[in-house]
């Protein structure tokens, strides 16, 4: 069997794709895509860190399923904001939603 | 030995797959690009001996999470029908910088890190009687914070998606 250090590297890597994906879209709902890769890339995480330095206990699974728990709640807000300010402007891009910048 | 080699061909199917979501020039594409890295992970939650994780993950993320990113895309191009517009700002190259960096960062100390107790065997199996166990003996009050949190996000999401008449 692989490993942790694969599972790790693993995550790393979309976990930087995902902060990639936030910081260089455009579109909200792209970014929020993104979020959801850095997500799974935690949750990957903590379940090989569970089943490789912990075996005994749950806590890692248990903590991914608040993280999906926690996703699922964002990904329903986030997409309601998103829908609310197409209805208001028109756009879905997070530059041109810029009145609070200064 | 045979496990290696298809753990290798999934950790291969992530990475490709997430670097379809954030490079991809069309939005739809990049989501369905999202389906297939969120199914692979679940993949790796098998891989990991975790059963119970990786039927959520299909279900959640695969199957209502993407879903629903589908139709807010289709809700909020209306507009748009298929044709590209630009898809990064101004900031992308500075943006691939940073996400370059943490990656190298991140599995420089993956990799030179000595973890405690790496056996590097196959993980022991967690059944899904622990997984209840954990999440309604041991972690109940999280759980009920965490539901009440899923109430209140939908209720929130619902006003404010509301149709208004003024």
């Amino acid at each position: 069997m692989v490993p942790l250090e694969n599972y790790l590297a693993l995550s790393a890597i979309v976990f930087s794709l995902g902060v990639y994906g936030v910081l260089a879209r455009r579109n909200a709902v792209l970014i929020l895509m993104s979020v959801e890769l850095m997500l799974n890339a935690v949750s990957m995480n903590f379940i090989a860190f569970a089943a490789y330095l912990d075996p005994t206990r749950v806590t890692g699974a248990i903590f991914a399923v608040f993280v999906i728990t926690v996703a699922a709640a964002e990904v329903g807000l986030a997409l309601a904001i998103v829908i609310r300010l197409y209805r208001n402007r028109q756009t879905s891009n997070v530059d041109e939603a810029a009145t609070l910048k200064w | 030995m045979a496990t290696e080699v298809l753990w290798w061909i999934f950790a291969a199917i992530v990475v490709g797959t997430s670097l379809g979501v954030v490079f991809s020039r069309s939005v739809i594409h990049s989501a369905i690009f999202l389906i297939g890295s969120l199914a692979s992970v679940g993949a790796m939650y098998v891989f990991l001996n975790v059963e119970f994780l990786a039927l959520v993950q299909f279900l959640i993320y695969g199957g209502a999470v993407t879903v629903l990113i589908l139709l807010a895309l289709m809700l909020t191009r209306m507009g748009a029908g298929g044709r590209l517009e630009r898809a990064n700002g101004p900031q992308a190259p500075f943006a691939l910088l940073v996400g370059g960096g943490l990656m190298a960062v991140l599995i420089g100390v993956a990799v030179r890190t000595a973890w405690p107790n790496n056996t590097s065997d196959t993980p022991r199996a967690i059944s899904i009687n622990q997984v209840s166990n954990g999440l309604f003996v041991d972690y109940g009050a999280p759980f009920v914070l965490a539901s009440a949190l899923l109430l209140v996000a939908l209720i929130g999401a619902i006003i404010l998606a509301r149709q208004e008449d003024e």
